[in-house]
C-alpha cells in the first residue's frame, strides 16, 4: 500500500530517478526514500508537536488597527511574537497548509481563507527552510474552480508551493479512533506532512454554529463526508483529535457573519482585521467565537473538545498576547 | 506505385485537421492552471473562458449553419467561415471531404490501412451504387425538419457525430481504463509499480481529468461509432458515400463546380487503378461520366494513373449529353420531404414542448425556450465535455424523441456550479446563451427548483440531524432555510432537529443539494425543471 502524496513536479522527478535507477540496474535508489505512513497507523509526526499544546498553550491575537495595514506585516509580527517560524518548522520539513478553500468564490466575499494570509504563512515556512509547502484542501466545489477563484492557485504560482488536487486515490482508509468515527478515508498528504498549519477562515455555519479551526478538518477527509452532519459536533472533535496541527491561524480579517458557510454576498461580510494564532486548537476557536459575540461554551464542538481534553476553552489571560499592525 | 506530391499535400492536410480536432476536443475543458490574480478579484473577476477556439469546426460547418438558419428563420451570426466554405465548394467541389473532414480522415484511414477488399472486389465496390442517394434523402429530411422546427442535423452531422463519439464515449472509456490501471499500480505492494503509478499524474490526469467520468448512453454512442467505422469493411468510406448529410450538401454544391476531372480517353489502358483507389465512387475511369457530387477530391485517380490519362482542370461544366436518364433524385427529394415534414410533429407528440414540460429535463443555464432550443441544438456534446462537474449528459428519454442526445443535467452525477458559465461559452449555435457569471447570478438564471422528499429526509423522518443541503446552497440568502423543531425518532423520543425548508423565490435549481445529499440513490432533495427562467409557463410561483 502506497500513500505518498505526490505533485506533478515531483512525479516527473521520481520517474526520471526511477528510469535512472533501472538504467544502472540497481534497486538502491528506490529504497529508503520518502516516509510512508500506512493506513491504520495513527499519530503522524506533527501530532506529537501539538501534544504539549494543552499545557504550554499560548495565543496571539493579531489586530490590524491602522487604516491600511499590511496583512503580510501583521502575520509576520505575530509569528515573530510567537518566537519565529523556525521554532515550529525545521529545515527540510514538508509543511502542509490547510486553508478553507472549499467554495469557488472570490476572496473578498470572506468564504475562503484570505490569500494574503496564506501567502504570508507560506513565505515564512519557506524562509524557515521548509523543503516543500503544500496547499491541501478537499474542496466542496470542483477543485480546479476553487483553486482559480479563491486565489489559492495564484498564491501557489507566486510562492512555488504545491497545490494538491483532492483526487479519490489520495483518500485512504485510516483508523481515526474517534468516539463517533473510526475507519474513515483520510486525505493522505495531510497525515504525511512533517508539520501542519491549519489556516481556516471564521464563518457562521448552520449546524455547528461557527466554522473555525476544528471544523476545517472536515476538508481533510474523503468518503461520505455529508453523513458526518448527523453527529457533527462529535465528528468534529474526533477529527480534531486525529489531526493535531502544529499551529492554528484563524483568518478573521474578513468574516462571514450570515449566510455561511457558502456566502456569496458582500452584505454578509464583516471586516474585523483580526488574526488568531495559537498552538492550542480549542483556545483559538474559543477566542474566534468571541469575535462573533458568541460564548465558546455555546458552540457544542468547542465545549466537547475542551471536555475531552483537546485544549483550553478558557485560556489564562497571561498566556494571551495582542499584536497590532 | 508512385505516390506523388499532391497526395502528400492531402495527407498532411488531413492529418493536420484531425490533430486540430483532437487538440480542440481535449481543450474543451476547464483549464487546470488558470488562476485569477486575487489582488484583481477584489473588484471584478473575469469569467473563466477557454483560449483555444473550440467551436472552430462548427463555424466552418455549412450544415450546422444552414439547418440553424432554416430552423430559426433568421440570420445567425458567427458562420462566415461556413459560407466561405460553401463558396469554395461551388468552385472546387468536395475538397472539405477529402482534405479537412476529420471523420472522413478516420474513414479514409480505416478503409485503406487494412483494406477488407482488394483487386476486382474493390473495383466493384468502388463503382457507383444507387444507395449513394440515401445521403440526399437524409439531407432533405434534416433540412425540411429543421425548417419545421426540429433540428436533427447533429445526429448525423459528421463533426457533431465525431465530437460526441470521441468526447462522450471513446476518450472517457480510455481515460477510465487508464485511471483504473494506474489505481491498480498504486495499490500494488511492489515499489517499482508504485512509483510507476505516479506517472498517471503526468500522463493521464492532464488529458483525461482526475475523476472517473460518466455519460448517460455513452455505451450506445460508442457502439454506434464502432459500427460506423465498421461500415468501411463493406465499402471504403461507406459513411461518406452513402450516409453523410454534410457530404450530400457539399455534393449538391459541387454538381457544377468549376474544377473538373478531364479524361484523355486515348491514353487510358483500362488498368483500373483509378477506380480501385477512388474514395468516393465517382466514376473517374475514362469511358464513364464523372460524378462531381460524389468526388471527394482525394486526387488518387489523377496521381495514381500510370498513363497520365486524368487531370483536374478549372473549366466550365459540360452540358449533360446523351439520352434522358431516369432521375432518382426527384423521388429522393419527394420522400425525404414527406419524412421531413412528419418528423418534427411526430417527435413533439410527447407534449414536452407544448403541453407539459418534462420535470426531469433540466437544460444548462442560459438555454433558450424548448422550441427555440431544439431549433439550434446540434447535440454535439461540447457543453457536456466542458462541464467541470460532469453534470450535463446526453438526454435519453427526458427530452422526448425530439430531444434525444440533447444536453440534460443529471444532478445525482454532478451539479451546476453557481458562478460557472462555460457551457454557454462553447455552444456553437447559441442554443445556450453565452453570459457572464454576473448575469447568471444576479438575474438570476434559474434552471429548475428543488423540493424536499420529507419521507426520505433524515431530520424530517426522525432519522438524525443533517443540514447538508442548507450548507451547500450557494445563493445568498440561501434558498434552503432551517427551522428548529422537534421530531419523533424511531425510539419514540422527541429530539431537537433543524428542518430544511425551501424558499422557492431564491432557489435557482443548481442541484448541488441533490448531489451532496447523504441519502444516496434517490436523494431526499431533488431538482425538477419547474421554475426555469427560460419557460414562463413552467413555473410554480405567481
Amino acid at each position: 500500500m502506497n500513500n505518498t502524496p505526490i505533485t506533478r513536479r515531483e512525479s516527473i522527478k521520481k520517474i526520471v530517478q526511477l528510469s535512472a535507477g533501472i538504467a544502472v540496474a540497481s534497486g538502491l535508489p528506490l529504497s529508503a526514500r520518502g516516509k510512508t505512513v500506512f493506513a491504520g497507523e495513527t499519530a503522524p509526526t506533527a501530532a506529537r508537536d501539538a501534544e504539549a499544546a494543552v499545557n504550554g498553550a499560548w495565543l496571539i491575537d493579531g489586530l490590524g488597527s491602522e487604516p491600511d495595514f499590511s496583512i503580510r506585516d501583521l502575520t509576520r509580527r505575530m509569528f515573530t511574537q510567537a518566537g519565529g517560524m523556525e521554532k515550529f518548522i525545521s529545515k527540510g520539513d514538508i509543511v502542509v497548509i490547510k486553508p478553507n478553500i472549499s467554495w469557488a468564490q472570490l476572496p473578498h466575499l470572506a468564504v475562503t481563507t484570505n490569500p494574503e494570509v496564506m501567502m504570508a504563512v507560506i513565505e515564512l515556512c519557506q524562509e524557515a527552510g521548509a523543503k516543500s509547502v503544500r496547499i491541501v484542501d478537499h474542496t466542496i466545489h470542483d477543485a480546479r474552480r476553487c483553486f482559480a477563484a479563491t486565489g489559492a492557485g495564484h498564491v501557489a504560482e507566486q510562492t512555488g508551493a504545491d497545490l494538491v488536487h483532492p483526487r479519490q486515490s489520495l483518500m485512504k482508509d485510516m483508523n481515526l479512533k474517534g468516539r463517533r468515527i473510526d475507519a474513515w478515508p483520510v486525505f493522505v498528504p495531510i497525515v504525511e506532512a512533517d508539520k501542519i498549519i491549519n489556516l481556516p477562515i471564521a464563518k457562521v455555519h448552520g449546524l455547528s454554529g461557527l466554522t473555525l479551526g476544528m471544523k476545517n478538518w472536515i476538508g481533510a477527509v474523503g468518503g461520505r463526508r455529508n453523513a458526518l452532519h448527523q453527529d457533527i459536533h462529535q465528528s468534529i472533535v474526533d477529527l480534531a483529535r486525529f489531526f493535531r496541527p502544529t499551529l492554528t491561524l484563524i483568518d478573521a480579517v474578513r468574516v462571514l457573519a450570515a449566510n455561511g458557510p457558502s456566502g456569496g454576498r458582500e452584505e454578509d461580510v464583516r471586516i474585523l482585521n483580526r488574526l488568531i494564532l495559537s498552538n492550542d486548537p480549542v483556545a483559538a476557536d474559543a477566542r474566534a467565537a468571541l469575535l462573533f459575540d458568541k460564548k465558546p461554551e455555546d458552540i457544542v464542538h468547542i465545549r466537547l473538545a475542551h471536555q475531552q481534553g483537546l485544549g483550553n476553552i478558557d485560556l489564562d489571560a497571561d498566556r494571551q498576547v495582542q499584536v497590532t499592525a | 506505385m508512385k505516390v506523388s506530391r499532391l497526395i502528400w499535400v492531402r495527407r498532411i492536410s488531413q492529418a493536420f485537421f484531425l490533430c486540430l480536432f483532437v487538440y480542440l476536443l481535449f481543450s474543451t475543458r476547464l483549464p487546470q492552471d488558470v488562476y485569477l490574480d486575487y489582488s484583481l478579484t477584489f473588484a471584478d473577476a473575469p469569467d473563466v473562458r477557454l483560449a483555444p477556439p473550440v467551436k472552430f469546426f462548427w463555424q466552418i460547418n455549412p450544415l450546422a449553419w444552414i439547418t440553424t438558419v432554416l430552423a430559426t428563420h433568421q440570420w445567425v451570426a458567427g458562420f462566415a467561415w461556413a459560407i466561405g466554405l460553401l463558396a469554395l465548394t461551388l468552385l472546387l467541389g468536395r475538397f472539405f471531404c477529402g482534405f479537412i473532414c476529420p471523420l472522413g480522415t478516420l474513414h479514409h484511414m480505416a478503409s485503406s490501412t487494412k483494406p477488407a477488399l482488394k483487386g476486382s472486389a474493390l473495383a466493384e465496390a468502388n463503382r457507383q451504387k444507387p444507395d449513394r442517394m440515401i445521403k440526399y434523402f437524409l439531407l432533405t429530411i434534416i433540412c425540411v425538419a429543421a425548417f419545421l422546427g426540429l433540428n436533427l442535423s447533429g445526429l448525423l452531422d459528421p463533426i457533431s457525430l465525431l465530437f460526441r463519439s470521441l468526447a462522450l464515449a471513446v476518450f472517457p472509456a480510455l481515460g477510465n481504463a487508464l485511471n483504473g490501471f494506474f489505481e491498480l499500480l498504486a495499490r500494488s505492494d511492489i515499489k517499482i509499480l508504485n512509483l510507476l503509478s505516479y506517472s498517471s499524474e503526468v500522463l493521464v490526469a492532464p488529458l483525461f481529468g482526475y475523476e472517473t467520468v460518466a455519460f448517460q448512453t455513452g455505451w450506445f454512442i460508442g457502439i454506434l461509432f464502432l459500427l460506423i467505422l465498421f461500415l468501411n469493411r463493406i465499402r471504403p468510406r461507406f459513411w461518406c458515400r452513402v450516409l453523410c448529410p454534410l457530404g450530400a450538401l457539399l455534393g449538391i454544391c459541387s454538381k457544377y463546380s468549376l474544377l473538373r476531372l478531364e479524361k484523355i480517353d486515348d491514353k487510358c489502358t483500362h488498368c483500373g487503378a483509378c477506380t480501385r483507389n477512388c474514395q468516393g465512387a465517382a466514376s473517374c475511369e475514362p469511358g464513364m461520366t464523372w460524378q462531381s457530387p460524389e468526388c471527394l477530391l482525394c486526387l488518387n485517380c489523377k496521381e495514381l494513373c500510370p498513363e497520365d490519362a486524368l487531370a483536374f482542370k478549372l473549366n466550365r461544366p459540360l452540358p449533360v449529353r446523351g439520352p434522358a436518364r431516369f432521375d432518382s433524385g426527384r423521388r429522393v427529394v419527394l420522400t425525404g420531404l414527406m419524412a421531413g415534414v412528419s418528423l418534427p410533429f411526430l417527435g413533439k407528440l410527447d407534449g414536452i414542448t407544448h403541453r407539459s414540460p418534462s420535470p426531469q429535463l433540466i437544460r444548462p443555464p442560459g438555454s433558450l425556450p424548448e422550441n427555440e432550443f431544439l431549433d439550434r441544438c446540434q447535440r454535439c456534446g461540447l457543453c457536456m465535455k466542458v462541464c467541470p462537474t460532469n453534470a450535463i449528459h446526453p438526454a435519453f428519454t427526458e427530452a422526448g424523441m425530439a430531444g434525444f442526445w440533447t444536453p440534460n443535467l443529471i444532478m445525482t452525477l454532478g451539479y451546476c456550479e453557481y458562478t460557472c458559465t462555460l457551457c454557454g461559452s462553447v455552444c456553437p449555435t447559441g442554443a445556450i446563451a453565452d453570459m457572464t457569471s454576473e448575469v447568471k447570478t444576479k438575474t438570476p438564471i434559474r434552471i429548475g427548483s428543488a423540493y424536499i422528499d420529507r419521507g426520505r429526509c433524515l431530520p424530517w423522518a426522525g432519522n438524525g440531524s443533517c443540514i447538508m443541503c442548507e450548507e451547500v446552497c450557494p445563493t445568498s440568502p440561501k434558498a434552503i432555510y432551517l427551522k428548529d423543531d422537534f421530531v419523533i425518532n424511531p425510539e419514540k423520543e422527541m429530539v431537537a432537529v433543524k428542518l430544511p425548508y425551501i424558499n422557492l423565490k431564491q432557489c435557482v435549481g443548481c442541484g448541488i443539494c441533490e448531489t451532496k445529499c447523504p441519502v444516496r440513490g434517490k436523494p431526499a432533495i431533488r431538482v425538477i425543471s419547474a421554475g426555469e427562467t427560460r419557460d414562463p409557463d413552467n413555473q410554480i410561483l405567481l
